[in-house]
């Protein structure tokens, strides 16, 4: 409790790391939940890095001066750039690909995956810069976060969260029956492109903010945890954003209180509830199942 | 008396890619007709269907939809229910509110009268109990049931239904039939139903479009479906 009160203190020095873990552990379970509903959950793997990619292959550009020298202050901007254009160039790639309905789906995530990561490192290898804060970037050392690096982590959350409650409708739709969509006249690509830069938004951000392997963490294994427990879709996304929120927020105190990486932490954390939710369950299922033999007096 | 078409296919041919699995299909549905589009699995039923609702633009040819008071036709469309997916945690009546998408904008939620209109349409598809229940643990024919309320939710004027019997009991799918029946009857509605199943739906259907080896053979229930002809078209069915 102590820790807790420490932490959400206006003048703690790690404020900013700490709104930035609240906010990815809002919007990416909220993202997850279409990733998990569209079985695509490996394209969750894949795209955070790419998008880790996206940041290296910015970074390597402008290091070997192929882009225009850009001020210290404005490299976050640099790496969002690159996060997110390659994030959304891979989404758009895919979704041409899968409209065409040729080849393997699974085996084409699992390339830009492999692909991703080893570029990012060669990349990294290659970058007289490498070190320089990148590699802490692509590891999810959630420490010191400028306040630029805030806002706009904030600002494109903030469209993104908008956007999935405003179109809910219209993303479900499209989602559990798209031909019944069509059928409707609703313009089906064009809603799944919507859903698709907004995922791709998040996942770009996300990465920024907290690296690859948090990212997935929370866009993965919230919406898991919400789908053993939820009876409805609105329980489904909201009980993924507080166990994302919650996740984050405990995550945090633990990694300050005995001085562990804040990513990794929140991610280890997510693993206990799954395993946690998945036993609930069962015994709820087996309590149920119980209570259907008694027979009736 | 053109006005009183409701649909009509000329010189199409449907299929995947650059393949064709039907080619120069023609036939006309007339407003307030119920008609059945039969054929052996393969035949290209679903395919045609998918084609006519707009989800695989044809190869060639024309689907020609007649306005009526200056305002396009509203399609309900019905499909297969294996391949809506369990994971999604829907309850029936969410799932009938979806019909209702099409009139309600991009960023509007839906209305009590949308939630009224919806359980209204799962009372008249005889499902009204199920409202509740998640859709996903529904048997066949209740799924089935409350994917046609949905389809009834649109207001359509044309309902299309992807094999709505298969894979149901006997006794779930007269039910259905005798739904789709009183549904035509009552509602005056154009009902266009893919189907495998004749048995099931001789009773109820008025005109018949036969899918055989790429090419349609159409007719009146009542021409096509006697004893003769069935026999020669199962033959060529089977030969």
């Amino acid at each position: 409790m102590e820790t807790l009160r420490e932490i959400l203190a206006p003048d703690f020095l790690l404020r900013n790391s700490v709104y930035i873990s609240l906010l990815v552990g809002l919007t990416c379970p909220l993202v997850g939940v279409y990733l998990v509903l569209r079985r695509l959950v490996f394209l969750g793997v894949a795209l955070p890095q790419v998008s880790s990619c996206g940041i290296a292959a910015a970074f390597a550009l402008h290091a070997w001066h192929i882009i225009p020298h850009v001020e210290e202050s404005s490299e976050g901007l640099l790496a969002f750039a690159g996060s997110t254009t390659l994030t959304l160039a891979t989404i758009l790639v895919f979704a041409v690909m899968e409209r065409r309905g040729r080849g393997l789906v699974e085996g084409r995530i699992g390339a830009a995956y492999v692909l991703a990561g080893a570029w990012s490192i060669l990349l990294l290898v290659k970058n007289p810069f490498g070190e320089h804060g990148l590699l802490d970037r692509l590891k999810g050392e959630i420490i010191a976060v400028p306040n630029a690096d805030l806002a706009l982590t904030a600002g494109t959350f903030g469209v993104v969260v908008v956007a999935l409650f405003l179109f809910h409708k219209e993303f479900m739709l499209v989602s559990f029956d798209r031909d019944m969509a069509v059928s409707l006249k609703k313009n089906v690509l064009g809603w799944d492109a919507l859903l698709f830069v907004l995922i791709g938004l998040t996942v770009s951000v996300s990465v920024l903010s907290v690296g690859p392997m948090v990212t997935f963490g929370f866009l993965l294994l919230p919406a898991l945890i919400a789908h053993l427990l939820a009876n409805t879709m609105r329980q489904f996304a909201v009980l993924a954003a507080m166990v994302g929120v919650a996740s984050a927020l405990a995550g945090f105190c633990i990694a300050y209180r005995w001085d562990l990486p804040v990513g990794p932490t929140d991610v280890a954390l997510l693993g206990f509830l799954y395993g946690a939710a998945f036993v609930l369950k069962k015994a709820l299922s087996r309590r149920s199942a119980g209570a259907a033999d008694v027979p009736a007096v | 008396m053109t006005d009183n078409w409701l649909l009509s296919l000329d010189g199409v041919a449907v299929g995947y890619g650059r393949h064709a699995v039907l080619r120069n299909i023609g036939f006309r549905l007339e407003r307030g007709s119920f008609t059945g589009l039969l054929g052996a699995n393969g035949s290209g039923k679903s395919t045609l269907i998918k084609s006519i609702i707009g989800v695989i633009p044809p190869l060639s040819g024309k689907i020609v939809f007649t306005p009526r008071d200056g305002r396009e036709p509203v399609l309900g469309y019905v499909p297969q229910r294996e391949g809506l997916d369990a994971i999604f945690l829907f309850s029936s009546h969410e799932v009938v509110l979806m019909g209702c998408c099409g009139r309600v904008g991009p960023g509007r939620s839906y209305g009590r009268d949308d939630r009224d209109w919806a359980q209204r349409c799962l009372e008249s598809a005889g499902a009204g109990d199920l409202s509740g229940r998640r859709f996903s643990e529904l048997s066949g024919g209740q799924k089935q049931r409350v994917l046609i309320a949905r389809a009834l939710a649109a207001k359509p004027d044309l309902l299309i239904l992807d094999e709505p019997t298969a894979g149901i009991d006997a006794a779930a799918s007269r039910a259905i039939m005798e739904l789709l029946g009183r549904i035509h009857r009552e509602r005056q509605m154009t009902i266009l139903m893919v189907n495998h199943d004749l048995a099931a739906m001789r009773k109820y259907i008025q005109h018949v479009l036969w899918l055989h080896e790429g090419k349609l053979t159409q007719g009146n229930a009542d021409e096509l479906l006697t004893r003769d002809k069935l026999e020669e078209m199962l033959k060529l069915q089977f030969s």
